[in-house]
């Protein structure tokens, strides 16, 4: 049946700046904010916007996405017209089938599924950034101005404007320039890499960059430079509130640490616009007659009697007597032992943390601290000791360095 | 297919559970943080494959039909079968409450002539037990038995308004008891039976031409001699609901962790309404020790001992020990409250003092503001 809108997320990317984090699932798989992982914030955006079909384009390890996602039931997305659906590459008849070459060919290999529902507007998403926003009045705008295409923007500061693909833009909102990490940005107003087409003009610019044998295939690179140099209407949209890529350990880590403020930045206690998530089935989380918790999250199934300060709590993790957790993200499942330390560090899903081990430090003068990361499943031995910025793959013995 | 079919009472109120069962019937009473009661016989069937099940209500089931909704959170909303209420559609003329449960199925009499499997579970759905319901069809398979009624050896309820039985050394139900003045046997009954389709719809037939209102006293009792009733013996935890003081102790009970591994099985999890809740926030200040306390709530001040529902706020410098503060509890700065059962939405306004005692819990009433 025919779809005024239609949504494509665009999830297939490795997210290889998570490192160990994205070494067995999908990026947008990564667990974010306690309670969710980071696909439930386009997926709740969509549905919250009224969008009720949504593509999900995996390619990079999707069985966990493919599972989480299931029949879309958490989202309100299993529709009998519509709904979320999984799209990943596939063979055709005559020709080989490919991967998909970029985030355009993603969609090019998809227009059999677009056509399916034909729709007026095509919104596409990406699967890594953390926000909340309003689809549906960037659909408004978009046929408002009857632009081709419309680019939700976000001012940032010069120097941040370096590491964006930036668009220069009328005092109206037209686009007449995109500059990808400009080295002299002329403007600061970023994309966020969301963008509305009007799918008939989309679907034949895609059909022909795939027929450009040079081009890489990609919507910033090709297709949005192809559309502004064939005098287009692009259209900027002003998006102001929270939003946050969380493509690396970094900005994975801050992103979480600005849910601790539960009435600025995000709010996800604001049942207006909810946010979504396949959540196990758990009991409420018990604290031990030794627990001090402190500016932090805790979620079902957690059992806590250590010290949790400035931290995130996943379901099911144990923070044991004793124990001392300060400016960290615990994923579902971590345990933390009688008498370990874990400072400024990620301990991934069902990772466990020996007895009077330390993980991670605060911030000290050398230059190379960072966040420690400890990948899933990885056991660190008692009274072993992992260093700030160290990225934990395997086993730790204990009393080991590492 | 799965050959067992559930049957949930549902259609008591308890009235020595006070203010707490005025706005609800006893199934849908808030336990544990997140869950209803009906949670856990509903878990119960599901985790043992059942796929049909039928909850028999009669009055104030408006709470419980908002909670189990289509059934989806059991994944019980299906294309045959599935969740069904059973409201007294064939009850209107007589009018009135069901006066006992072969009265209430004889109301539903043309629902259970539809069930698809050969075997019924039957069981009041106002009870907190993980019981593994697919061993006790087995049970009921391997003994040949008529009639199979879970027992547990840990004597919880009220004399007078429970159930006893002595078995024989094979388990063989010798004698029953019901609402003496003081338990007499070491069993009590938890009044969940298996028994095969064919026999509960004879029963309901025999039962409806002669006035039959009560399966124990009516049927169960007769027939001890013909019938062969066979007891299961359950050694987990069971919470009944009698007493607003028993809520209270029950809801204490969560807090040993003996307890909560017996009732929260991970292999048998107790499902209930997933509302979405984000994780539970701590704020710089605040204090959470020996307590339980469910997902999507915002404590800034002091818990101690406590069960704390979903959506919960106890705001900067309030104290809340020995309680039970029920979903959408609001306890406003410098509140301190103890011994206190506060139900749904009720809002405790700053620096009011709350005290009740352990053999009397204030219970303040849904909505409430104090």
């Amino acid at each position: 049946m025919k779809k005024e809108v239609v949504a494509m997320l665009l999830a297939g990317g490795q997210g290889s700046r998570l490192y160990a984090l994205t070494s067995q699932v999908a990026k947008p798989a990564v667990p974010f904010g306690g309670k969710y992982r980071i696909i439930d914030f386009p997926l709740s955006n969509c549905v919250n916007s009224g969008i009720d079909t949504v593509g999900v384009l995996t390619q990079y390890r999707p069985l966990e996405l493919n599972s989480y996602i299931g029949s879309g039931q958490p989202w309100d997305l299993d529709r009998s017209d519509g709904g979320v659906h999984i799209l990943p590459p596939y063979m055709r008849e005559g020709e080989k089938g490919t991967w998909y070459k970029g985030t355009a060919n993603a969609i090019y290999q998809n227009i059999g599924f677009l056509d399916l529902y034909d729709p007026d507007y095509v919104v596409i998403l990406s699967g890594d950034h953390i926000y909340k926003m309003d689809y549906s009045d960037m659909v408004a705008q978009h046929k408002k101005t009857e632009a081709a295409c419309t680019i939700s923007v976000l001012e940032v500061t010069l120097e941040e404007a370096k590491r964006f693909g930036i668009m220069n833009a009328n005092e109206d909102g037209q686009v007449y320039e995109f500059e990808e990490k400009p080295q002299h940005p002329k403007s600061t107003l970023a994309s966020m890499g969301i963008y509305v087409f009007t799918w008939s003009k989309l679907r034949q610019y895609l059909i022909d960059d795939e027929a450009d044998p040079n081009s890489s295939n990609d919507f910033g690179k090709n297709i949005i430079p192809n559309m502004l140099a064939a005098g287009e209407k692009l259209m900027t949209y002003r998006f102001s509130g929270y939003w946050k890529d969380v493509g690396t350990i970094n900005s994975l880590w801050d992103a979480n640490m600005d849910m601790l403020a539960p009435h600025s930045g995000i709010d996800l206690y604001d049942s207006s616009w909810p946010i979504y998530a396949r959540s196990p089935i758990k009991p409420p989380h018990i604290t031990g007659p030794n627990a001090q918790i402190s500016h932090s999250l805790v979620t079902g199934g957690c059992e806590v009697d250590g010290a949790v300060e400035n931290s995130v709590l996943f379901h099911s993790v144990v923070v044991e007597e004793g124990a001392d957790v300060q400016y960290s993200i615990l994923m579902p499942g971590a345990v933390v032992k009688k008498g370990a330390v874990v400072s400024y560090a990620i301990v991934a899903e069902n990772a466990v943390v020996g007895e009077e081990a330390t993980v991670g430090a605060p911030p000290n003068e050398d230059p190379d601290w960072g966040i420690a990361v400890v990948a899933s499943g990885v056991t660190i031995g008692d009274k072993a000791v992992i260093k700030p910025s160290a990225m934990i793959r395997e086993d730790v013995k204990g009393g080991e360095q590492a | 297919m799965n050959d067992l079919h559930g049957i949930i009472f549902a259609y008591r109120s308890d009235a020595n559970l006070g203010e707490l069962t005025r706005p609800r019937n006893t199934c849908s009473l808030p336990f544990g943080g997140r869950y209803r009661l009906i949670d856990f016989m509903l878990s119960n069937y599901v985790n043992a494959g059942i796929t049909d099940v039928g909850i028999i209500v009669h009055q104030s089931y408006q709470s419980l039909l908002d909670h189990v909704g289509s059934g989806k959170d059991w994944d019980l909303s299906r294309r045959h079968g599935g969740l069904r209420i059973l409201p007294p559609f064939g009850y209107a003329e007589r009018g009135g409450e069901y006066r006992g449960s072969m009265d209430a199925l004889a109301g539903v009499a043309d629902y259970l002539d539809n069930i698809r499997q050969d075997y019924v579970i039957l069981a009041w759905g106002d009870m907190a037990v993980n019981l593994p319901v697919s061993e006790v069809l087995q049970q009921h398979i391997d003994t040949g038995a008529d009639v199979t009624m879970v027992c547990t050896p840990t004597l919880k309820g009220a004399p007078r308004f429970s159930e006893y039985v002595e078995v024989d050394g094979d388990g063989r139900v010798t004698d029953l008891s019901v609402h003496p003045v003081a338990a007499d046997k070491t069993l009590e009954s938890l009044e969940v039976y298996v028994l095969s389709k064919k026999l509960l719809l004879d029963m309901v037939d025999y039962c409806a031409a002669h006035d039959i209102i009560n399966f124990s006293r009516g049927v169960l009792q007769p027939r001890l001699k013909t019938l062969k009733l066979m007891s299961y013996v359950h050694q987990g935890y069971v919470a009944r609901f009698q007493s607003v003081s028993g809520y209270f102790e029950r809801s204490m009970d969560l807090l040993d962790p003996v307890v909560r591994d017996d009732l929260f099985n991970p292999a048998r999890p107790i499902r209930t309404k997933d509302r979405s809740s984000p994780s539970t926030y701590y704020g710089p200040d605040a204090k959470s020790l020996h307590s339980l306390v469910a997902d999507g709530c915002l404590i800034e001040g002091e818990v101690e001992n406590s069960i704390i529902s979903r959506h919960v706020v106890i705001e900067k410098g309030a104290k809340v020990s020995n309680c039970v503060l029920m979903q959408g509890t609001v306890v406003k700065s410098g509140a301190s409250l103890s011994y206190v059962i506060t139900d749904k939405d009720v809002t405790v306004n700053q620096d009011r003092m709350l005290m009740g005692h352990l053999t009397y819990p204030l219970a303040i009433a849904k909505g409430s503001v104090v």
